[in-house]
């Protein structure tokens, strides 16, 4: 990153100084990021700095109360959800959110809409073009679940699937969009490390073959600190670190808002008062 | 072992409670008396024999007992003895019976006192109470009911025990489903294209024979229970498939109907158009109605809409049973002699006559139900169909992957709109007559309790639901004043056994051989 002004169309997203209020708390406060193409940008962050709702601010789920998200220089706040989806922004839940009783495929089908064309006089006379683009998605969306390695569960119910293999799905899914962007909530969660290096190596496929930028929100350092290009750290809804991996390694508050600044003294107390009880027995 | 005893007096209680029950709203003598209709093939029964009186009672006994002793076979337990199972069963078959004698020894006595019973309780008519005591003495009856319940519970007890330690009938239905799967025919059937068409082409003219073979009151059930499952395929659109909870779906059904019988009927408005364009008609206005209600709660969800549907259902109602607009709709009267379909002249030269009325209708219904049939099934597989799906899945999910909801809602909402007016159209041609009390919410209540029993968001269910919920009470008629408790009993019974329904949405498979090649991938997910 450079210090000067950079020209819009250099970055994939940009915030500027967005706030979002929940009655008096200032969930997102003036965060600033600027998300240069084809990159991995992680934003870290104690639990409730803000992280996911900075995630909801983008795919348009809460409106900001101040500041402009632009999208490849075309601010995009205020417009709904399903017309961020069409721009090319996909994102992923912490909380896994498949369409539980469809199956895998229709799933995957289903994360195509922004791309598909047919309504419902097309299907309801069977239309060359409803024939046409309904083997092509399906096609694709095959093509999609080999790619994340599910191909043998097209037709299972989503909800059947094991933990791993649904935050998979909802990798696919959010493909089938042909996106830009992915954003990413804590695609590491609950897995074992063998799952997350796998995990991992599908992010760094995902940027490098098929040149999508990746936005990243993970607990699990380990995974951070190898893909990331750039960290931001969130601490109650602010920005307080930015850059490489190394820098935030190293950074004085990072660790606090990790560990606490009153850390020491913490231990100390619990240390007095399992002293304390010895003595009363 | 002393634990399961004490389970058997609690069941035997429980049997006494369901005997007591069962007599006190007289429905005992209603059972027997059917019983009796079926074994003796009489006309009418006045009042049931003590026989079959007492059969009814036995067999309360006997299912208790007998799904008992089954209950006692678990795995990982062990096997109880004969002995044992007989002895439970005649500790229920004790219990039930000195309670179930002891309540019509106490109401005999009372009677003979000379107090009237049927102040408090409503169907101790005297006539029932001797009917109950089999018309014996107390000690008599006493007697023939601790015979009975005991003789029931034994019965029930050893059939249990015999069917559970042979174990031959036990799975008979695992078994026949077995049968089913590894039987050749069917699997003939299923696999030989030449040959599914042929089965294909006896179920068309089986259907098509249908309106021949039945009786003119079974052309009307089938009639109205196939106008059920076309509003049913309507509302599942709504309800089954975009997941939003529409009351007042009989507004549209209203809408559909009123046009069509204003368009057709001499009177009020006197325009009289054929049925081609009446129903055109009404198939457009239900639609717009559609849109009215559409556009306003395309961004309301779940209860709310709800809330709002019942208004503009009770508004419709309101309009067309009020005095104001009587020279426009009729008011309170309603619509009479509202037009038919003329029977296209082919028919007449190719049968020599012309087709009876009631069996040109039913065909045209059945018809129109194909009709309904092929564009929901359409719809439902296809980008719409999922569309809606994803949206009754989770609604916040579906409009993030690109879903545009308030367009799929409005949709819906249309479409299901225009399908219940055709039932709606259907409906008031069939019956030549409608009025204000045709459209009440229990229309919105029962389509609902179609797609409900049927299964929601499944087309094959909607049929099935249909067909309980308007053609089971007939098939009840029997019963005469219990048909509602035991239609009431059947609907709670089904939704315990499948709460899902009873042909729950079958997810259609989908394959596709994936092309194993990074590049294709990488041209497909070109932004």
């Amino acid at each position: 990153m450079t210090e000067k002004t950079p020209k819009r169309t250099q970055h994939i997203l940009e915030t500027e100084d967005i706030i979002i209020n929940f009655g008096g708390l200032t969930a997102v406060n003036n965060v600033n990021v600027k998300v240069p193409y084809q990159s991995i940008f992680s934003i870290i962050g104690p639990n409730g700095a803000g992280k996911t709702t900075f995630f909801n601010c983008i795919s348009g789920f809460y409106k900001i109360d101040s500041g402009t998200v632009f999208f490849q220089g075309r601010p995009i706040n205020g417009i709904p959800t399903d017309e961020v989806a069409n721009l090319g922004i996909s994102r992923t839940y912490q909380n896994i959110r498949l369409f539980s009783s469809m199956s895998v495929i229709e799933n995957i089908l289903i994360g195509q809409q922004p791309r598909l064309r047919s309504n419902s006089v097309d299907a309801i006379f069977q239309t060359y073009r409803n024939r046409r683009e309904e083997k092509q998605s399906i096609q694709k969306a095959a093509n999609l679940l080999d790619f994340v390695g599910l191909s043998g569960y097209a037709n299972e119910l989503s909800r059947n699937l094991p933990y791993g293999a649904q935050r998979r799905l909802e990798i696919a899914r959010a493909l089938g969009n042909n996106p830009h962007l992915l954003l990413l909530d804590e695609p590491c969660a609950g897995m074992n490390p063998h799952e997350s290096d796998a995990m991992i190596e599908l992010i760094n496929t995902l940027r490098s073959e098929l040149k999508i930028t990746i936005i990243l929100i993970e607990h699990d350092m380990k995974v951070v600190m190898n893909i990331s290009d750039h960290i931001v750290v969130l601490d109650h809804g602010e920005k307080i670190a930015e850059g490489t991996p190394e820098v935030i390694r190293n950074d004085q508050r990072v660790i606090e808002a990790y560990l606490g600044s009153e850390t020491e003294t913490l231990v100390e107390k619990y240390a007095r008062r399992k002293n304390q009880g010895k003595q009363a027995e | 072992m002393k634990n399961t005893s004490a389970v058997a007096v609690r069941k035997g209680v429980l049997t006494a409670i369901i005997l007591i029950f069962l007599q006190l709203i007289n429905m005992t003598a209603a059972l027997g008396a059917m019983l009796e209709k079926m074994i003796t093939s009489a006309k009418s029964v006045k009042s049931v024999s003590p026989l079959f009186y007492g059969v009814i009672v036995a067999l309360v006994a006997f299912f208790i007992a007998f799904s008992f002793i089954r209950s006692l076979y678990r795995p990982g337990k062990p096997k109880p003895t004969p002995l044992y199972c007989l002895g439970e069963s005649l500790v229920i078959g004790l219990v039930s019976g000195v309670l179930i004698a002891a309540l019509n020894a106490l109401i005999s006595t009372l009677n003979a006192n000379g107090v009237k019973i049927r102040t408090y309780l409503d169907m101790m008519a005297p006539d029932a109470i001797k009917t109950a005591a089999f018309g014996r003495e107390i000690p008599v009856m006493i007697g023939i009911y601790l015979a009975l319940t005991i003789a029931g519970a034994l019965l029930g007890g050893l059939i249990a025990w015999i069917i559970k330690s042979t174990g031959q009938p036990a799975n008979a239905w695992a078994a026949l489903q077995r049968a089913i799967a590894e039987n050749h025919t069917i699997r003939f059937i299923r696999r030989n294209k030449i040959v599914r068409i042929l089965v294909i082409i006896a179920i068309l003219i089986f259907v098509f024979a249908l309106p021949f073979i039945l009786s003119p009151y079974g052309i009307s059930i089938l009639g109205l229970v196939l106008i059920y499952a076309v509003l049913g395929l309507g509302l599942n659109l709504i309800v089954g498939l975009s997941g939003q909870l529409v009351f007042g779906f009989v507004a549209f059904y209203a809408i559909g109907a009123y046009t069509f019988a204003l368009l057709t009927a001499p009177k009020p408005l006197g325009l009289e158009f054929s049925f081609p364009i009446a129903f055109l008609v009404a198939l457009a206005i239900s639609g717009l109605s559609g849109v009215i209600v559409g556009l306003p709660i395309m961004n309301l969800r779940g209860d709310y809409l709800a809330i709002v549907t019942l208004g503009f259902a009770e508004i419709i109602r309101s309009l067309v049973n009020s005095n104001l607009l009587a020279d426009f709709t009729g008011g309170p009267q309603g619509i009479k002699d509202i037009g038919q379909p003329r029977q296209p002249g082919f028919i007449e030269s190719l049968i020599g006559k012309p087709m009876p009325e009631n069996i040109y209708f039913l065909y045209v219904i059945m018809i129109f139900f194909a009709v309904t049939l092929y564009i929901v099934y359409r719809l439902q597989y296809s980008r719409v169909g999922r569309s809606w799906e994803a949206m009754r899945e989770d609604e916040t999910v579906a409009q993030a992957c690109g879903v545009a909801t308030s367009y799929y809602k409005v949709l819906a909402v249309i479409i299901g709109a225009v399908i219940a007016g055709a039932a709606g159209a259907l409906y008031a041609s069939r019956n030549t007559y409608i009025g204000p009390g045709d459209f009440v919410f229990m229309v919105s209540v029962n389509s609902l309790a179609v797609i409900v029993v049927g299964g929601m968001g499944s087309i094959p269910g909607a049929l099935i639901g249909a067909f309980i919920i308007k053609g089971v009470p007939e098939l009840l008629r029997d019963l005469e004043n219990y048909r509602m408790v035991v239609f009431g009993v059947l609907l709670i019974a089904m939704m315990i056994i499948r709460p899902e329904g009873l042909l729950p949405i079958r997810r259609k498979k989908i394959y596709a051989e994936p092309d194993k090649d990074l590049e294709i991938l990488k041209k497909e997910l070109k932004p």
